[in-house]
């Protein structure tokens, strides 16, 4: 059974390039270029999974998880994005999106991260883990709700191999884990990401590109 | 000098011309303003003598004296009293000041505090015997006077500023789109047939311009991620293999870290050269402790033990590197699962 997927992004070329490159093996059942096409659209189709562009011309990639998760929560979002601007990647994953791959993934490694995130789990590009690890400082207490505001030593030691390169299955062999085991940290790492109320995330992440 | 008398736009010497073009103003403002200043006493027409007797020979002296007499030619005609005095000669300091410490009207030109303050001080306490004097025409023309120099200067500086750094800004992204997109389009037609090449120089161009449009915007800081940034796009553009750069924190670049740098990009062009992987990742960690780097391909690998000591790139270049800047390097390879090496350089002073 093939996963059902929309794609939102501006670019006709790009997403011709993707469905090229990934129609085989999902089923890629509506495209969308704008925020106000993708929101009805993703509604109606109601997808296992939408590979959203975090910029779009009339609003972000956030705006639509804004518009569709009230009626469709089971709908996954993966962010796909050109930006490496930290504000933007830190934005779209705090508005909900279980993942951020940039644009440059290979076809096959892009759908392994769509199987990933239909399942439920969270994708993180190395990039992704760098600017988080960086976001979560070691020794720097947030303040706040401590559980959310902070990374487990393991945690973060999953974050570092996936900064370094290293897939699920290469981090469980080496942490003697099981790959399940490390999809649960993965994914907690997300939820403290999505729902961590510090405000130096968000001032990080602004601040990150000026430094 | 203060001005040179203008040998092209001239009524009589060249003396408001070349004011004129001394204070980048319209030379009809100036002229206005002596003929108003002509009407306090003749203490224009006096004024004008005088700084053509300076602009001829640059004798300070009569021209000095003349100043004098026309100062008191118009303070006579304004039938003012010591305070104006004052405030008088408070402006004729001022200007001296500014002037003479080559200060400019001219936008972005620089003008002396000290001057300026003696400007404003003198204009204040002159313009404010307006009152007690009774005469409100002569003041008011001097304040006139000074309102048509200063005004336009005013408006002239903030368009033409605005207009400046729009202009600098076009023309940065034109030297930039020129300098980099469009030599990197010209090279993909002409290397279109190999299409290793035409990605190698795609993904360059793009991991430059991403550095441009969302980089710290500050180039001349290098910093160490900038830096293997850099290393990573040239060996990425000699050798074909695309490198994924991830990151946590960041450090200025120093000649210790700049050491970690030259390593890492000696691993990397090592991962490239031998591990016929198809990709390589490298992470940069920046701790309180340490700066690390983590190379890492899922190439061949090898077994150390085969290597030649002859090769030096390894003990040479990455772990006798790294020690001389009183780090670590540790390589982590086996044939078949790819290799990693990890620089460390513990900070200074921890």
């Amino acid at each position: 059974m093939k996963r059902r997927v929309v794609l939102v992004d501006d670019h006709e070329l790009f997403r011709a390039g993707v469905r090229g490159e990934i129609a085989t093996s999902v089923d890629i059942v509506g495209e969308a270029g704008t925020v106000a096409e993708a929101v009805p659209l993703i509604r109606e189709l109601d997808p296992e999974v939408v590979l959203l562009d975090v910029h779009l011309p009339d609003g972000g990639g956030e705006g639509v998880i804004a518009g569709v998760t009230q009626e469709r929560p089971a709908v996954k979002f993966l962010a796909l994005s050109v930006s490496d601007a930290a504000e933007d990647v830190i934005g779209v994953i705090r508005a909900g999106a279980r993942g951020y791959v940039t644009k440059t993934i290979s076809g096959a490694e892009l759908e392994d991260a769509i199987e990933r995130v239909a399942q439920g789990d969270a994708v993180f590009s190395p990039r992704l883990a760098g600017f988080v690890l960086d976001a979560f400082r070691a020794g720097e207490p947030l303040g706040g709700d401590s559980e959310l505001d902070s990374l487990t030593p393991r945690e973060r030691e999953v974050l570092q191999l996936i900064a370094r390169g290293y897939r699920y299955k290469e981090i469980a062999a080496r942490l003697h884990l099981s790959i399940k085991t490390v999809e649960a940290h993965v994914s907690s790492v997300l939820r403290k990401l999505q729902l961590s109320s510090r405000h130096e995330l968000s001032r990080w992440a602004q601040q990150r590109r000026l430094v | 000098m203060l001005f040179e008398r203008s040998s092209d736009d001239r009524v009589i010497a060249g003396v408001c011309g070349g004011i004129a073009a001394r204070l980048a103003v319209d030379a009809t403002l100036v002229r206005l303003v002596f003929a108003i200043l002509a009407l306090a006493g003749g203490a224009g027409i006096l004024v004008y003598l005088a700084l053509w007797i300076y602009a001829r020979g640059r004798r300070a002296l009569p021209a000095a004296a003349l100043f004098a007499v026309a100062s008191a030619a118009i303070l006579f005609a304004l039938g003012l009293s010591g305070t104006a005095l004052l405030g008088a000669t408070l402006l004729v300091a001022g200007l001296v000041t500014v002037l003479a410490a080559g200060g400019s009207l001219r936008p972005g030109g620089s003008l002396p505090r000290l001057g300026v303050a003696l400007l404003l001080a003198g204009a204040v306490i002159f313009l404010g015997r307006r009152g007690a004097s009774g005469g409100f025409l002569a003041p008011g023309a001097v304040a006139g006077a000074l309102l048509l120099v200063v005004g336009p200067w005013v408006w002239q500086l903030t368009v033409e500023r605005t207009e400046r750094i729009r202009l600098e800004e076009r023309a940065e992204v034109a030297a930039r789109i020129h300098d980099s997109v469009l030599q990197t389009l010209a090279l993909i037609q002409r290397h279109a047939g190999d299409s290793a090449r035409v990605a190698t120089i795609a993904r360059r161009q793009e991991r430059e311009l991403r550095g441009w449009l969302y980089g710290s915007g500050v180039a001349d800081v290098e910093s160490v991620v900038t830096a293997l940034g850099e290393a990573a796009a040239d060996v990425e553009e000699l050798h074909g293999v695309p490198i994924e750069l991830a990151s946590a924190g960041d450090v200025a670049l120093d000649d210790r870290t700049r050491q970690l740098v030259l390593a890492a990009r000696e691993a990397m062009t090592n991962a490239a050269k031998f591990s016929g992987a198809a990709e390589i990742a490298v992470y940069a960690e920046v701790g309180a402790e340490a700066v690390s780097v983590f190379v890492r391909d899922r190439g061949s690998g090898f077994d150390r033990a085969t290597v030649t000591p002859d090769r030096r790139g390894i003990a040479e270049s990455i772990e006798g590197r790294l020690e001389r800047a009183g780090g670590t390097a540790t390589i982590v390879s086996a044939p078949q699962s790819g290799t990693e090496v990890e620089l460390r350089l513990p900070r200074r002073g921890s």
